[in-house]
């Protein structure tokens, strides 16, 4: 037996949800009982809880076709004291990487009230990946800061 | 997510319990938005029992205190906690809506 800590073994769940507010709703309380079972520090809790509210929010808003009903699946996995979250979508192409955060706003008349979500996202995560893939489908990969409880700093 | 309101002195006071997330938004917005809007409110909201703020928790607060500071009303927010203080200080939001450590520092703020 060498003195390096045996791997941890990777964990992870998976959840889809319809890109409705009511489908929003249900998909958040199956990934907090999922997030649940991971025994994450808190800040890795929040920041995973934070990265879901603003990209199935973005899909909500900005993917959605008229004519087909939208779904996200979101696999989240646990290995290495990483964190990641996988969202895959069948709705219109958008790659999130890039977009310009919101000028700091200097009063309130001025403030733009939108495009904070990524900004939010930037701040807990490091990495973001995103793929178009060649089933039609928005793939975004994004790495989150923090680790499981008791994990290595 | 929870609500209360009640008026006391010609000031709002607004206790948020939950979370703001999108669900948590759509929960309250429109109440929020009557109880505060149309009578040009004076209103501090407590904060401390928001658990999950995102960006449209954000985007609710600032619609609704651009409404009132057009009708000479205002909000100040006040003790949010922990990672919802970190969401507030990334977004630079304390910039354009006060945000206050307590009750007593949001009642001074917003009759200033």
């Amino acid at each position: 037996m060498g003195s390096a800590a045996p791997p941890e073994s990777p964990r992870r769940f998976e959840l889809t949800l319809p890109a409705t507010r009511p489908g929003f709703a249900l998909g958040f309380d199956e990934l907090r009982r999922g997030l649940d079972t991971l025994d994450l520090e808190p800040r890795a809790r929040f920041s995973a809880e934070l990265v879901f509210e603003e990209v199935v929010a973005n899909v909500l808003r900005h993917g959605t076709r008229p004519d087909t009903d939208t779904r996200v699946s979101v696999e989240v996995q646990l290995a290495d004291g990483a964190l990641r979250l996988t969202f895959l979508d069948d709705g219109l192409p958008f790659d999130p990487r890039g977009r310009p955060d919101p000028e700091p706003p200097s009063d309130l008349e001025h403030a733009e009230t939108g495009g904070r979500g990524l900004m939010l996202i930037r701040s807990v995560s490091s990495s973001m990946e995103y793929q178009r893939t060649p089933e039609g489908q928005n793939r975004l990969t994004v790495l989150v800061r923090g680790q499981q409880r008791g994990g290595p700093g | 997510m929870k609500m209360d309101i009640s008026e006391q002195d010609g000031v709002l006071r607004i206790g948020l319990v939950g979370r703001l997330d999108t669900p948590g938004v759509d929960a309250i917005e429109t109440r929020l938005t009557a109880a505060c809007v149309p009578g040009a409110a004076r209103a501090i909201v407590d904060l401390s029992g928001v658990e999950f703020i995102g960006s449209l928790g954000l985007r609710m607060f600032i619609t609704i205190a651009r409404a009132l500071s057009r009708r000479s009303g205002k909000m100040v927010l006040y003790a949010p906690q922990g990672f919802v203080a970190q969401v507030f200080e990334t977004a630079s939001l304390g910039d354009i809506i006060p945000v206050r450590p307590d009750a007593a520092a949001a009642l001074a703020a917003v009759k200033a």
